[in-house]
C-alpha cells in the first residue's frame, strides 16, 4: 500500500497517453455494460416464464372447445386450468394496436404477477364490459378508472358492430414486466355472449401442474387426449416458449458473446501496448529503483500493480457510466427490448475480465523490467 | 507547387516507412480498426440480408388488400363476397384467359423445428388462389411437382426446406385434417416466398373449417393503376377494407427488425469505434513523439508545417485503412451468404461491396480523428526544444 503513490506517478508520467488508454477501456465497459443489461433483460424473460406453466394452444389455429379444461384438468399433476380467449383490436388508430385477453377467475390464480387486489378482481368479475389495464398501458393512452374504451375489432357483435367498449374498472401494476408491455384483461363472458361465431372456443388454456419436473410428460398426455379430436392440441411449458419467442432476434447471445469477444482482445492490445511503451520509456528509473535494493519480485509487482490500476479504474469509470446511461436508453428501446440494469454479477465479471486482461497485458513489460541488469543501464545512461 | 508537392510526399513515404519500427503500437490502430469494421459490418449484414429479402418479395404493380385497420395478413379476415368483388374491381391486369390477376390467399401458421437448435418456429402456409401463379410470376418448380387442387398437397419454399426439419418432397405435414404431403420444392427469386409453404386456398380453407381469406392480393395493370383500383374499393359500401402497394406493405412490415438491428450496428459500432479512435490518438501521439527529432530537423531545413501534418494523417490513415480492409475481408469471408432464420423467415447474410465500402469510410472517419490532432501538435512542435531535447 505504501508504493501507491510511487504506482500512481507512474500511471500519469504521460498524461496524455493514459488518458487515451483509459478512455478507451472506459467506453469498451460502457458497451459491456450496456450489453450485459440487454443481456439481463432476456435472462429476466426467461426466469420469470415458469417450468409450471404449460400452455395448450391449438395444433392448426383453429379454436378448441371451452369443454377441453374438464378433460384437461382429469389429468393426473394439474392444479388449475385456465381459459382464456382473446380480441385483436386497436385503439382510435390502427397503428394502437391493442389485444384483449378474456377470462375468469382463474387466469388471475394462474398469474400472481398480475397484482390485482381482492377488491379489483371483484369489481372486474362483476362488471360484464370490465377490463383491467396494466399501468403501462393506461399511461400510453390516458385511460382512468371509469373510461369507457372502444375498441375496433375483427370481431362482429351480434348487431354486426366491430367496437366493443369496456369499462376499465382496475389499473394494475405488472410486477413480471416492470416498465415494459402492457395488456388488456376483460371477461370471457362479456365476449362469448357478445359474439357469433366461434362461439364457446378457447384459443388457449393454460395450465398450472403441482410438479414443474413433470412439465413434458403432462404436456404429452394432454395432447394425447385431443389427438383424434377434431382440433388437435400443443402443450408446452412457458418456458420454452420462451425460449423460442427470444429467437425472433436472433441469437442474442451469441452476437452479444462475439462483441465482447472482439472488444476484449482489442483492450488487450491497446493496455499491453500502452505498458509495453511507459515500461520502455522508463527503463533507466527502473535501473534506479533496482539499484536502491528493490528486489525483482517488487519491480515486477510495480509494474503489475501499475497495470491493474489503470483497467479497474478504466473499468469502473465505464461501467458507472453504463448504469447512469441504462436508464436513459431504455424508454427508447422499450420496443424492441426489455434493457435492464445489469446485475451484480456482470459488474463483477466485468471487473474480473478487467484484471485478466491487465494481469495479461503487463506480463510482456513486467518480465522485462525483471531481467533488466542494473549494470547494462547504467552503461546506457 | 509542384515542389512542395514533392516534399509533401517526401515527408509522407519517409513517416510511413518507419511504421515497422514502431511495429507494437501501429498494430493497435490496425487491430482496433479491423475488429470495429469487422463487428459493424457482421450486423449490418443482417439487416441488409433482411431487407434484400424483403425487397426481392415487392413488386410496384402488385397490390394487397386486407380488412380496414389491419396491419398484418394474420389480423385481416375477408369475407368470399368482398374478395369476389375486390377481383372485379378496375385496375386489375386481366391475364390471357380473361380472368383478373387475383389470388385471394389464407395462412395457417405451421409449427417446425429449426434444424440448427431444435428450437420451435412458426412456418407460414399460404393458400394462394388459381391465379396466385400468374400473380407472382418468380415463383418456380425447382423439384417435384405442383401440388394438385383438392389434395392435401404442398409445396415448400427452398429456404424453409433448408433451415427447418421433415420438409423434403414427400415428406409429409401434419394439418387439422390430417397429413398433407410435400409435392415439390420452389424457388422465388430468394424472397420471403422461399420462407412459406404453399397450397391451394379453397382446399386449406375446407381443411381448416374456415370460410374467410385472410388477404387478397392483385396484379396491377400498370404500376399507376392503383390509385383507379383504389378508388374503386373505396367507393364501394360492401368493402372495409385497405388498398396497399406491396412494396410500401412490406417496407412497412420490416421496419421494426430492420430499425431494431440497424440501430443495434451503429450502437456497438458507434462505441466501439470511440474507443478505437482513442488507441489510434494514443498511437499517433506516440509516433509524433517518436518522429519528434525527425520532424524538428524537416521543419529546420525548410520544410512546410503542412507536409508534417500530412505525413502524419497519411500514417494514421494508411493503418487505420489497412485495419479496416482486413476486418470487412473477414467479416466478408465468414458471413456473406450465410442462412439466417429470425423467426419464420429465412434470409442470407449479405456483405455487398456498399457495406465494404461503409465500413473503409468509418474507418477513414475514425483514422481522420485519430491523426489530425497529434498531427497538429507535431506541425507545431517548437524546432529549437526538439532539436536540443537530444
Amino acid at each position: 500500500m505504501k508504493y501507491l503513490p510511487l504506482v500512481w506517478n507512474g500511471l500519469w508520467r504521460r498524461p496524455a497517453r493514459t488518458i487515451f488508454t483509459l478512455l478507451s477501456i472506459a467506453v469498451a465497459y460502457i458497451l459491456f455494460g450496456i450489453l450485459s443489461g440487454i443481456d439481463a433483460g432476456f435472462a429476466h424473460t426467461l426466469a420469470v416464464s415458469r417450468m409450471d406453466r404449460l400452455f395448450t394452444d391449438s395444433r392448426f389455429g383453429a379454436p378448441m372447445p371451452l369443454s377441453y379444461a374438464e378433460q384437461i384438468a382429469s389429468v393426473p399433476g394439474v392444479a388449475v386450468v385456465a381459459p382464456r380467449s382473446g380480441l385483436f383490436g386497436y385503439f382510435q388508430d390502427p397503428k394502437n394496436s391493442v389485444y384483449v385477453l378474456c377470462a375468469d377467475r382463474r387466469f388471475f390464480s394462474l398469474r400472481p404477477e398480475i397484482t390485482i387486489s381482492t377488491p379489483q378482481l371483484e369489481t372486474l368479475l362483476q362488471t360484464r364490459t370490465g377490463a383491467a389495464v396494466s399501468a403501462e398501458q393506461a399511461r400510453k393512452y390516458g385511460w382512468k378508472v371509469g373510461d369507457k374504451v372502444p375498441i375496433q375489432t375483427q370481431t362482429a357483435q351480434a348487431d354486426g358492430n366491430q367496437v366493443w367498449t369496456f369499462d376499465i374498472v382496475a389499473i394494475v401494476d405488472d410486477l413480471n414486466y416492470p416498465g415494459g408491455g402492457g395488456w388488456f384483461i376483460a371477461n370471457y363472458s362479456y365476449l362469448d355472449e357478445g359474439r357469433v361465431t366461434e362461439k364457446g372456443t378457447i384459443t388457449r388454456f393454460l395450465v398450472r401442474i403441482r410438479d414443474p419436473e413433470r412439465g413434458g410428460q403432462i404436456g404429452h398426455q394432454i395432447d394425447k387426449l385431443f389427438a383424434n379430436s377434431s382440433v388437435a392440441t400443443r402443450t408446452s411449458s412457458e418456458r420454452s416458449g420462451a425460449q423460442s419467442g427470444l429467437q425472433f432476434f436472433g441469437d442474442v447471445n451469441f452476437l452479444t458473446g462475439a462483441v465482447l469477444g472482439a472488444v476484449f482482445f482489442m483492450l488487450l492490445f491497446l493496455s499491453g501496448n500502452t505498458m509495453l511503451q511507459s515500461v520502455r520509456e522508463r527503463v533507466p528509473e527502473f535501473a534506479v529503483l533496482k539499484a536502491l535494493g528493490f528486489s525483482d519480485r517488487s519491480v515486477l509487482s510495480l509494474v503489475v500493480a501499475e497495470s491493474v490500476l489503470l483497467c479497474l479504474l478504466a473499468a469502473a469509470l465505464g461501467l458507472l457510466v453504463s448504469k447512469l446511461i441504462i436508464p436513459i436508453a431504455r424508454g427508447p428501446l422499450s420496443d424492441f427490448l426489455l434493457l435492464l440494469q445489469m446485475p451484480w454479477t456482470a459488474l463483477l465479471r466485468g471487473l474480473g475480465l478487467a484484471l485478466i486482461v491487465a494481469l495479461l497485458s503487463s506480463l510482456l513489460p513486467a518480465l522485462r523490467v525483471k531481467q533488466l541488469k542494473v549494470d547494462a543501464l547504467v552503461k546506457r545512461q | 507547387m509542384l515542389a512542395s508537392v514533392r516534399r509533401i510526399a517526401a515527408v509522407t513515404v519517409m513517416g510511413l516507412r518507419a511504421i515497422p519500427d514502431r511495429l507494437g503500437a501501429s498494430l493497435v490502430i490496425v487491430i482496433g480498426m479491423a475488429l470495429v469494421v469487422a463487428v459493424t459490418i457482421s450486423i449490418l449484414s443482417m439487416s441488409v440480408g433482411f431487407m434484400r429479402t424483403v425487397h426481392n418479395t415487392g413488386r410496384i404493380d402488385r397490390a394487397i388488400v386486407l380488412s380496414h385497420g389491419s396491419q398484418y395478413e394474420f389480423g385481416s379476415a375477408i369475407s368470399r363476397d368482398n374478395a369476389l368483388t375486390i377481383g372485379d374491381a378496375p385496375g386489375i391486369k386481366i391475364a390471357g384467359d380473361g380472368k383478373p390477376i387475383v389470388s385471394a390467399e389464407y395462412l395457417v401458421a405451421v409449427l417446425v423445428t429449426k434444424t440448427s437448435d431444435g428450437l420451435d418456429a412458426y412456418l407460414s402456409l399460404r393458400g394462394v388462389g388459381l391465379e396466385g401463379f400468374a400473380l407472382r410470376p418468380e415463383i418456380k418448380l425447382v423439384s417435384g411437382r405442383m401440388f394438385l387442387p383438392a389434395r392435401h398437397e404442398l409445396i415448400v419454399g427452398k429456404s424453409a426446406l433448408a433451415q427447418f426439419e421433415g420438409l423434403e418432397v414427400g415428406g409429409q405435414v401434419p394439418l387439422a385434417d390430417g397429413d398433407w404431403t410435400i409435392t415439390g420444392s420452389f424457388e422465388s427469386n430468394g424472397d420471403e416466398r422461399e420462407s412459406e409453404l404453399l397450397a391451394d386456398s379453397e382446399t386449406l380453407l375446407s381443411a381448416m373449417r374456415a370460410n374467410t381469406f385472410h388477404s387478397v392480393t392483385v396484379m396491377l395493370q400498370t404500376p399507376e393503376s392503383l390509385e383507379q383500383f383504389r378508388t374503386a374499393i373505396a367507393a364501394n359500401p360492401t368493402l372495409a377494407v385497405d388498398v396497399t402497394r406491396e412494396t410500401e406493405f412490406l417496407a412497412d412490415q420490416s421496419k421494426y427488425l430492420n430499425t431494431f438491428l440497424t440501430m443495434i450496428a451503429y450502437v456497438v459500432g458507434g462505441i466501439m469505434g470511440l474507443g478505437a479512435t482513442f488507441g489510434a490518438l494514443n498511437t499517433m501521439y506516440t509516433a509524433v513523439s517518436a518522429r519528434a527529432l525527425e520532424i524538428a530537423t524537416l521543419r529546420a531545413i525548410g520544410f512546410s508545417g503542412v507536409a508534417v501534418v500530412v505525413s502524419v494523417l497519411a500514417e494514421s490513415l494508411v493503418l487505420a485503412l489497412s485495419g479496416a480492409a482486413i476486418g470487412a475481408v473477414a467479416a466478408w469471408i465468414v458471413f456473406n451468404g450465410n442462412l439466417h432464420t429470425v423467426g419464420g423467415l429465412v434470409f442470407r447474410l449479405a456483405v455487398p461491396p456498399s457495406l465494404i465500402a461503409l465500413g473503409l469510410a468509418f474507418a477513414f472517419a475514425l483514422g481522420f480523428a485519430g491523426g489530425l490532432f497529434p498531427a497538429i501538435r507535431a506541425a507545431r512542435l517548437p524546432v529549437a526544444d526538439a532539436l536540443r531535447a537530444t
